[in-house]
This record gives structure tokens, C-alpha cells and sequence, in this order.
């Protein structure tokens, strides 16, 4: 796949870059046959984040959010592409092509929060350890100075001090996602991926876990690559957001842009489905008709297409690139140009 | 009892009934008093929807009438009642398993002697794990867990796990079972069910298994079911199409469901009435209408104003409720919520609960501002 999705901006501005990532899992298991197929988990992204950014990534449940996240700090080996990333003082290195040693030197600047707190937690550990595990790990505080940075890392994720020597199942669901974050800050990096680490937490929570991203983003300049469901959220957070479909990044732009003046029309289902916090407005969100792409044998074309009220007939045999239409604002639609797409409704 | 129940409907309409009920967990730590008199009535046939903060007491609520407590906890008061209509007992092609077994001798607590009418259970008086409360369980009560990993047998393929429930419930043999779990599994919008079937827990997204465990909840057509965050972990086209499956499924079997959710964009949309929650308590209950347009506790209008709206180009800063949820293992004098609460009365809020008290019909609240009833 061509494209003209790369960055002018100059490099020093950017932290992390990533072309063409691929990661493929073979199929096996119920009707299919061993060896019969790949699943496509991503297949060829591309994206680009800034120094100080949050950049949003949204998708269809399966789309490869998670797999393209854990792949980019290398949790999951690629099976092609490149992820460069700008590491403070050293300069660009290709992470993809890093083999273990130095990734060991490159991991605490990069650190996620997983989507599901409930198994990446150890049952049999204290909150103490689980917080205060990478401090270990990595020599970085021991004795009081430890459990006095686990309890101000509880503090900031608003649970009490108190509770270090309990262990997680004595916590609530949003309790649990909370010391995931706390553990996750234990080392100051510099770059977040946080895979929905607010859609476990009620409101009011997230209301404080988001200030408190934002307050940590300011003070350490992190940089976030943010994973959800919640448009809201993503729109509140994000800097920039990118929408993925079945395994590669379909739209990428700017907050405002994307929700208001979106591109694609996979994006434009998206900001329809919202429900509305409010019962007198019950309207039916249209549905995408069709069936749901696989990732196994995705359609020809745009992958899209099968479920896009404008695809012509160019969108069955040629898949669109992601290409800039306007600057800033990249489009993998073969009708980006010409089509007038409804964002969000700001009634 | 202080406790009146929610919303007031003739008794031939409900189809649960919760009482004063108190849950308590005990740990190392002490008494953690995870409800502390919950009650509430559900119509038959409504979606009833719970929000509350984190550790408020939705899922131990839940969990409690189900009789899926761990076994640190107990439930030390109050009462669950079950009213089970003809059409769900032994519903869905149970039935004929259950006459064979009373036709053995045995007495037939599920045979429905009085045909036509409604069966009074109290749930908290059924052993846990006896053959009673395992068939009520799964084929009249069914829960979607908030915790997919930790309810998905991870040695377990998808489609053994889910046609499991379906020839547990339903007289149908493993082919027909894993034909009717590929069914589901593409009514949950799962691509490629037949590959699905064939995978365990760790290889799906985090949506595919929270929809996984939707699509094994679905299966028997309860007559109530439990649906604990289901849609957190889903995308909203993926979700309007879940909240569209449910309510197909409310309108053709009568399903009452039990929607617990931060999501208020759901609970607007999906609900019927809400119940809210602070510390395991019910602290208002009514109509969804009336939470969002006419919220009396200053609980509920805090709720309601930490939402981030999307489409306010809003880059301003939310609004989170000051504060955090006290301790469960304290002992809070007054309303729990008075130490966070805009409205607190002092030498009043911090002095007595207040009790649940009607303001209007259909609309129950436990706070002082409309009320000086104390509960005993
Ligand atoms: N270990 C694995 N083996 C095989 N397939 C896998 C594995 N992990 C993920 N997949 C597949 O890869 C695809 C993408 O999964 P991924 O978890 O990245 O999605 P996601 O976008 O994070 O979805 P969600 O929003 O539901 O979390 C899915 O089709 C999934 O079934
Ligand atoms: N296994 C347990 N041991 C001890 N306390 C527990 C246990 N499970 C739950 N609790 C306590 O019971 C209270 C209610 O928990 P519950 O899981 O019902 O909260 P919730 O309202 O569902 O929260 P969330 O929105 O985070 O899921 C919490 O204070 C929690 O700490
Ligand atoms: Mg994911
Ligand atoms: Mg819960």
C-alpha cells in the first residue's frame, strides 16, 4: 500500500512514527482448518504522534487496537513495518527491528495501561507490589522511599495509602483499573499507551482520572497514545485522533476536524451511533447494514465498502491509501474530496 | 422496616423484589458493609437501569440475588423474591428434563402445580449451589459479568463454553448446541462465528470477549437478566447494535433487565427507571424521564453534571464530584454522602440517615432536603 501519510513536520517534533505495521496471527480452531488462513490483526498502519500530544485511537471492537498498541512497544513481535521512536538524547531508533537487550533499556520510557485490570493484576500480590513492582524492577526505590512513592501514586489515582497491603480483590472493578494507572506512572515515562484506561470507571471517576492524565501530561510532558470507546472522552483528551477500521488507519486529524468535519464514512457512522445522555431524544442510531469485516478475509477494495451508503464501484477493486485531503487531515476514501460528511450534531 | 420499596406496582406486575437487603464481605480487614438495605421492585418486562460510583454496591447487588457471593461475604438481612411466571418455568425446553425427574419421586419444587399463576420464590432462602437455584440460575436469572477474563474459562474454547450453557438449559445435543452458540455469536455482531467458536477467551479483543460473554447471557431467554457494564469494552456501532439485540430480545420473550452502567448516554437510551446508588444504598429511584429532567438528590444532579458531553468542543475541565466514596469498612454517622455533599445540613445530615421516602409518585429519595423521616 502507498501512501502519503508522512509527517511535515520536522522530526524533532515527533516522538513516535510508525509505517506500514503489520501483525498477523495465523487461524486456527472451529471450522477452519489449521493453517487455512491469517488473521489480519493489523495490517498496515500508519501513524505519527507528537511530542506533548495525546492522539486518540478509536475503531470497531476487533479492529486491532490493542494488538497494534502492544506491538508498538514491543510486547507483541511485528510481522513488518517500522516503528521509530525519537528516544530522549539517543535520537530516532527503529524499535521494530531492536532485539531484546536494547529493548530493555527503551522500555521505561514506554509504558501502557492495560484494557482489562481484572487479569492484569496478580491475585496474590499486595497493592504494594503491584504499584511499587516496576520501581523494583528497575532499582529505582526500596524500603520507606518505595512505600512512600506507592503511597503517593495511590494518592494521585485517588485511592488511600491505606490500602497497600490489601490485595485486589478486595477492590471494586474501578478500583482495580485505577492501581493499573498508578503502576503504570511508578516510573515517569515518557510516552502512555493507556488502552481504555477509563471505560472501566463510572463518571465521576473518569472526570478524575482524566484531569489527572491531563495534569501528569502538563507537568512531565508525557505523551499519550489514548484507546477508547467513548467519544466524549476522546474527544476531551485528544489532541489529534485516529480512527482505525479492520486493522489499518482509515482517518487522521485534528480533534475539532474529525468530529465535526469528518472525511471518511466509516467515521461519520461513528459519531451517529453515540447515544445521547438524554431519554426524551431516543432516536435509533442508523445501523451499518451489512456484515461485519473479518479479519480473516477482509473485503477486496476498501474494506469499508460492503458497509458504506456512498461506495461506488471503484471501492470493490482499489483500496484507497491514506492521503492527506486537506493539511493535517488524512483520508483513506477514494470520495474524501467530494463527499460532505455530518460530524457530530452539536445540538 | 424503614425501607420502603422503590416504585410502587400492583404485585402481579413484578418480577423481583429486594428488601432491606444487607451484604456484608468479611476480610482480614474487618466488615466491609457492601449493602446496607437496598430495596427495590422491578416490573416484569422493564429495564430497571443501577448507576452509582465505583464500589457503590451494583455488582454485590447483583451478584446477591443471583446467590453468586463469594464465600467471604453473606447476605445477613432482608429478603429476595422471585415471582416466576409460567412462561419461564422450565422455560425454553427445560421442561421436559424437569417433569422426567418429578415423575421419579421427586418433589417437584419447579413443576407448576397452579398453571397460570405466579410462583412466590425467595431466593435467599435456596441453598446456593442446590439443584433449586442452579436451574433458576442460567435459565431465569442470567448475568452478563463485568469481568469477562475472570468468568471465560480460559482452557475452554468459546464455542464448548457457550454451547455448554445452551445444553445445560436446553434439551439440545453438543452439534445443535454449538449450531445455536454460532447463532448468538453472530447476532452479537461477531465476525466470522464460525472461527470464533473455535478460540479461547485470550485470542478475541477485549470486545469480542465482552460480547462473548452477552452472547452466553442471551442464550436461554432468561426472564431476568443481570447485564453488568456490557457494553464497556464496545465501540458505539457495536453497541447500538447490542442495545438493539437486547430490546429485540426484551420485546419477543418479555426479558426484564437489570442495566448496570456508567454510561448515562445508555442508561438514557436503554432505561425505563434508574436506580442510584451510594455506599449500598438506593439513594433515589425513578423514572428515567424524571433522573435526568427533575434529579432530587444532590447526589444524583452531581452524577449527572460530571458527564462529558461530546459535541461541546469542550476543552474545559470536568466536573468530578469532590472528594472520594468513604471507606466501606467505616461506619459513616448520617447520610454517607454528606462529607462531599453542596447541600450538607450540619447537626442534621451528619447526625441521622434519612429514610427512603415517596415525593411523588413513582419518585423516592433519601435525603433531608424533602424529608425529616429518619430511618430507625
Ligand atoms: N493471540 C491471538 N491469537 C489470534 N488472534 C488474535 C489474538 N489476539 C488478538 N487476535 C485477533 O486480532 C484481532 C484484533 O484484536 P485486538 O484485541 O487488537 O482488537 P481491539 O481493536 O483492541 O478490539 P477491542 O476494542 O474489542 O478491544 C481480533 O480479530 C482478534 O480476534
Ligand atoms: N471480594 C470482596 N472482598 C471484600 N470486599 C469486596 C469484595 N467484592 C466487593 N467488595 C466491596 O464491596 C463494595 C461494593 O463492590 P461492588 O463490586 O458491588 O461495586 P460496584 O458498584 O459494582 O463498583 P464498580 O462500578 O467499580 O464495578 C466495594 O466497596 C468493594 O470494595
Ligand atoms: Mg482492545
Ligand atoms: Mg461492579
Amino acid at each position: 500500500m502507498t501512501t502519503t501519510a508522512a509527517p511535515k513536520v520536522s522530526d524533532n517534533e515527533l516522538l513516535l512514527e510508525v509505517k506500514g505495521l503489520k501483525k498477523y496471527y495465523p487461524a486456527r480452531g472451529g471450522f477452519i482448518r489449521r493453517g487455512t488462513g491469517t488473521v489480519k490483526a493489523v495490517d498496515g498502519v500508519d501513524l505519527f504522534v507528537r511530542k506533548g500530544e495525546t492522539l486518540g485511537l478509536v475503531g470497531e471492537s476487533g479492529c486491532g487496537k490493542t494488538t497494534a498498541g502492544r506491538t508498538i512497544i514491543r510486547l507483541l513481535e511485528p510481522t513488518a513495518g517500522e516503528i521509530r521512536f525519537n528516544l530522549a538524547g539517543k535520537g530516532w531508533v527503529d524499535l521494530a527491528k531492536m532485539d531484546r537487550r536494547h529493548l530493555q533499556q527503551v522500555r521505561p520510557h514506554m509504558q501502557i495501561i492495560f484494557q482489562d485490570p481484572f487479569s492484569s493484576l496478580d491475585a496474590r500480590m499486595t497493592v504494594e507490589r503491584i504499584v511499587g513492582e516496576p520501581l523494583v524492577i528497575n532499582h529505582v526505590a526500596s524500603g520507606q522511599a518505595l512505600k512512600d512513592r506507592v503511597a503517593e501514586l495511590l494518592r494521585v489515582v485517588g485511592m488511600r495509602p491505606e490500602y497497600m497491603s490489601r490485595y485486589p480483590h478486595a477492590f471494586s472493578g474501578g478500583q482495580r483499573q485505577r492501581l493499573g494507572i498508578a503502576r503504570a506512572l511508578a516510573l515517569n515515562p515518557s510516552m502512555i499507551i493507556c488502552d481504555e484506561p477509563v471505560s472501566a470507571l463510572d463518571v465521576s471517576i473518569q472526570a478524575q482520572v482524566l484531569s489527572l492524565l491531563e495534569d501528569l501530561q502538563q507537568k512531565f510532558g508525557l505523551t499519550y497514545l489514548f484507546v477508547a470507546h467513548d467519544l466524549s472522552v476522546v474527544e476531551h483528551i485528544s489532541n489529534r485522533v485516529a480512527v482505525m477500521y479492520v486493522g489499518r488507519v482509515v482517518e487522521l486529524a485534528k480533534t475539532e476536524e474529525l468530529y465535526y468535519a469528518p472525511k471518511h464514512p466509516y467515521t461519520e457512522a461513528l459519531m451517529a451511533a453515540v447515544p445521547k445522555p438524554d431519554p426524551r431524544r431516543r432516536d435509533r442510531p442508523i445501523k451499518l447494514p451489512g456484515e461485519v469485516a473479518s479479519p480473516l478475509n477482509p473485503p477486496s477494495g476498501c474494506y469499508f465498502h460492503p458497509r458504506c451508503r456512498y461506495a461506488k464501484s471503484i471501492c470493490s477493486v482499489e483500496t484507497p491509501p491514506l492521503v492527506e485531503v486537506s493539511p493535517e487531515h488524512y483520508s483513506a476514501c477514494h470520495f474524501s474530496k467530494e463527499l460532505t460528511l455530518r460530524g457530530v450534531s452539536t445540538k | 422496616m424503614s425501607d420502603k420499596p422503590g416504585p410502587k406496582a400492583p404485585e402481579q406486575d413484578i418480577v423481583l423484589r429486594v428488601n432491606d437487603l444487607h451484604t456484608y464481605f468479611y476480610t482480614d480487614l474487618g466488615i466491609s458493609r457492601a449493602l446496607n438495605g437496598v430495596s427495590f421492585d422491578i416490573p416484569v418486562g422493564k429495564v430497571m437501569g443501577v448507576v452509582g460510583e465505583s464500589g457503590c454496591g451494583k455488582s454485590v447487588t447483583a451478584l446477591s440475588i443471583m446467590r453468586l457471593l463469594p464465600k467471604s461475604s453473606k447476605i445477613i438481612k432482608g429478603d429476595i423474591t422471585y415471582f416466576r411466571r409460567p412462561q419461564h418455568n422450565g422455560s425454553a425446553g427445560a421442561s421436559d428434563q424437569i417433569k422426567q425427574k418429578s415423575e421419579n419421586g421427586q418433589q417437584g419444587f419447579w413443576i407448576d402445580e397452579n398453571a397460570g399463576k405466579v410462583q412466590e420464590i425467595r431466593l435467599n432462602d435456596l441453598d446456593p449451589m442446590g439443584p433449586e437455584m442452579r436451574h433458576i440460575r442460567g435459565a431465569e436469572l442470567a448475568m452478563i459479568f463485568q469481568e469477562p477474563m475472570t468468568s471465560l474459562n480460559p482452557v475452554y474454547t468459546i464455542g464448548d463454553q457457550i454451547s455448554e450453557t445452551i445444553m445445560l438449559h436446553q434439551r439440545v445435543n453438543k452439534a445443535e448446541g454449538l449450531r445455536r452458540a454460532i447463532d448468538i455469536l453472530e447476532k452479537v455482531g461477531m465476525s466470522n462465528p464460525k472461527l470464533i467458536v473455535g478460540n479461547y477467551p485470550h485470542q478475541l479483543s477485549g470486545g469480542m470477549r465482552q460480547r462473548a460473554m452477552i452472547a452466553m447471557g442471551l442464550s436461554c431467554h432468561p426472564a431476568v437478566l443481570f447485564a453488568d457494564e456490557p457494553t464497556t469494552a464496545l465501540d458505539v456501532t457495536t453497541e447500538a447494535q447490542i442495545l438493539d439485540l437486547m430490546r429485540d430480545l426484551q420485546a419477543q420473550f418479555g426479558t426484564t433487565i437489570v442495566f448496570i452502567t456508567h454510561n448515562l448516554g445508555v442508561v438514557a437510551q436503554m432505561c425505563d427507571s434508574v436506580s442510584v446508588m451510594y455506599l449500598g444504598r438506593i439513594i433515589e429511584q425513578t423514572s428515567v424521564d424524571e433522573i435526568f429532567y427533575n434529579p432530587k438528590h444532590p447526589y444524583t444532579s452531581a452524577l449527572l453534571n460530571s458527564i462529558p458531553h461530546i459535541g461541546s468542543r469542550s476543552k474545559e475541565r470536568l466536573q468530578p464530584i469532590r472528594g472520594v466514596v468513604p471507606d466501606p469498612y467505616s461506619k459513616i454517622v448520617g447520610c454517607p454522602f454528606h462529607p462531599r455533599c453542596n447541600a450538607f445540613m450540619p447537626g442534621k445530615c451528619d447526625k441521622a440517615m434519612p429514610a427512603q421516602t415517596v415525593i411523588s409518585p413513582g419518585h423516592n429519595v433519601r435525603c433531608f432536603l424533602y424529608s425529616d423521616e429518619v430511618e430507625e
